[in-house]
């Protein structure tokens, strides 16, 4: 079977599914508005990063990047709809790489806007504080985070391929982000710093220290995600539909 | 022409064998009823020759090719096998260019199954508003997206109105006389004995038959022929002289046991017996089946369980 149909098909699975382009919308709203909330916040503190503060409101931002993922796949382990996908396209490895590749590239988009949207509110509530802002830096933030989102809706969707199953997917992935990256984080300079979030998280900021730069923080993630696309292909092509 | 063909097929599932060595061929050009209780193999077998599941042993193709290896198969197979399958939130016409799409089919195609199927003025409503009497129909119509010379259904009847039985039933025999192989599994006599030309019947995975529909219920269920008569006492006589027994039945009419109308006729005839009613009483699919399953031993067992 040639690849550009398949990929045309999972494509028009994610358009016509409402509920999808809605993740996608409430990802740009959600990490906009907190961004916009962390604008207006104090910047005395000690450990002020104005690229991470405009930028943070992807932390909760990103659950909706998890859910379009996630969702985008456990719509295909309702009923028999996953039979009914791979009596079309009985190729296993090929259906769930264009799968991915059509959650990838508009999760990439709405993540590259969106970042540069909170970037620019995030900036706008900072004022004179984040003028220390390099355009470099700047750029590497907005690419940066979409890349982040990207990844972050991959590794769902992967988890999702592999439990099969949405509910299980965000009831593992969402607390995970919330509770125990947040709860751990915060001690740098462990493993903590290699968590798929964590690691990622790296490259939305103006400085960091420890092992990880901002660039490589991100390939760690990638490698999280990787991984995680890796298990969910194996167990599609492994597993009877 | 294109036919499944089924060879020493096994599936097992965490030991247990849903599928026990099945040899079968579904050939073109007619209707072949796949018949068994549930839990006899019929879904895991269509599944099987679709590729969703990985058999233990043993293959099964399409006009010799394993489904797998197919361009595009939806071209080639049609298959309807869970009518809750389509999403909730899609449209019919959605869900039908989403499957349309992945094997280079025309969106025309889509609005002509639709139609076809009898779902165009709904087919722009989401999916999750249908009947299932609807969703049977969207899942046949997504069986003829691709035109495919191989048709394959899992209890299509299921959930449909009258009318639309009657549909499925005159669907079911054009697909046939176009040539195509049809393979309609049901555990409703009556309505398989109405389309089916052929029969291949599971039991507990095995091949319990695979005959043509007629030898297989005048193979086992003997003719009978329904009498009545004001004058009983001279038909049993007149009967009995020739070899023939006849029972009464409370409403009076009498049934003679593996014979036929034109001898009973005759010989009532000769004999001057006054006749109100001569009718030959077919046998049923249902009768034979019961035949048939009632001889299997483990059959029956596996029953009880259930």
């Amino acid at each position: 079977m040639e690849f550009t149909p398949v990929l045309r098909s999972e494509w028009l699975k994610i358009r016509t599914l409402r509920s999808l382009p809605g993740a996608l919308l409430a990802l740009f709203a959600a990490t906009t508005a907190f961004s916009a909330l962390a604008g207006v916040s104090d910047a005395s503190d000690p450990g002020f990063d104005p690229l991470f503060t405009s930028l943070s409101g992807v932390l909760p931002g990103q659950i909706a990047a998890i859910s379009f993922g996630a969702m985008a796949v456990s719509s295909e382990f309702h009923q028999g709809a996953l039979r009914l996908s791979l009596a079309a396209v009985p190729r296993r490895g090929r259906w769930f790489a264009a799968k991915a590749a059509v959650i990838a590239v508009p999760a990439l988009l709405t993540g590259l806007v969106t970042a540069l949207a909170a970037l620019l509110v995030g900036r706008a509530g900072l004022g004179p504080a984040a003028d220390t802002l390099s355009t470099g830096e700047q750029t590497r933030g907005v690419v940066g985070c979409g890349v982040y989102l990207m990844l972050m809706a991959l590794f769902a969707a992967g988890v999702a391929a592999l439990l099969r199953s949405g509910v299980a997917t965000l009831s593992l992935l969402v607390p995970f982000i919330l509770v125990v990256s947040f709860v751990i984080g915060d001690a740098t300079g462990t493993v903590a710093d290699f968590l798929p979030d964590k690691a990622g998280q790296l490259v939305l900021r103006e400085t960091y220290d420890g092992t990880l730069g901002p660039w490589s923080g991100l390939a760690v993630t990638a490698l999280w995600t990787a991984a995680a696309l890796l298990a969910g292909a194996w167990s599609v092509r492994r597993r009877d539909a | 022409m294109t036919s499944i063909e089924v060879q020493d097929l096994t599936k097992e599932f965490g030991g247990r064998r849903a599928v026990d060595r099945l040899t079968v061929r579904v050939q073109p050009g007619r209707v072949t009823g796949f018949l068994g209780p549930n839990g006899a193999g019929k879904s895991t077998t269509m599944r099987l020759v679709l590729g969703l599941d990985r058999p233990t042993a043993g293959s099964a193709t399409i006009g010799g090719r394993p489904y797998a290896t197919l361009h595009e198969p939806l071209r080639h197979v049609g298959a309807l096998l869970d009518a809750q399958a389509a999403h909730g939130s899609r449209t019919a016409r959605d869900h039908l260019r989403v499957l349309a799409a992945s094997n280079r089919i025309p969106d025309r195609r889509a609005d002509e199954v639709l139609e076809e199927t009898g779902l165009a003025s709904v087919a722009r409503r989401r999916v999750r508003t249908y009947s299932l009497g609807m969703r049977q129909r969207l899942g046949i119509a997504a069986a003829l997206l691709g035109d495919p010379e191989v048709v394959m259904l899992d209890e299509p009847s299921n959930g449909l109105d009258p009318e639309g039985i009657v549909w499925i039933r005159r669907l079911l025999r054009r697909l046939a006389q176009e040539g195509r192989t049809v393979l309609v599994s049901s555990h409703l006599m009556n309505e398989t004995a109405s389309f089916a030309d052929h029969l291949v019947v599971l039991g507990r995975g095995r091949l319990l038959a695979d005959t043509p529909m007629r030898d297989f219920i005048h193979a086992r269920v003997q003719p009978r022929v329904r009498i009545r008569t004001t004058d009983p006492g001279a038909l049993e006589s007149t009967l009995a002289r020739h070899g023939h027994d006849a029972q009464e039945h409370p409403d009076g009419h009498w049934t003679v046991q593996d014979a036929r109308v034109d001898d009973i006729g005759r010989i009532a005839s000769a004999a001057g017996v006054p006749v109100l009613e001569l009718a030959a009483e077919e046998g049923t699919l249902e009768q034979a089946y019961f035949d048939l399953t009632g001889a299997e031993t483990e059959f029956t067992a596996q029953h009880q369980e259930a």
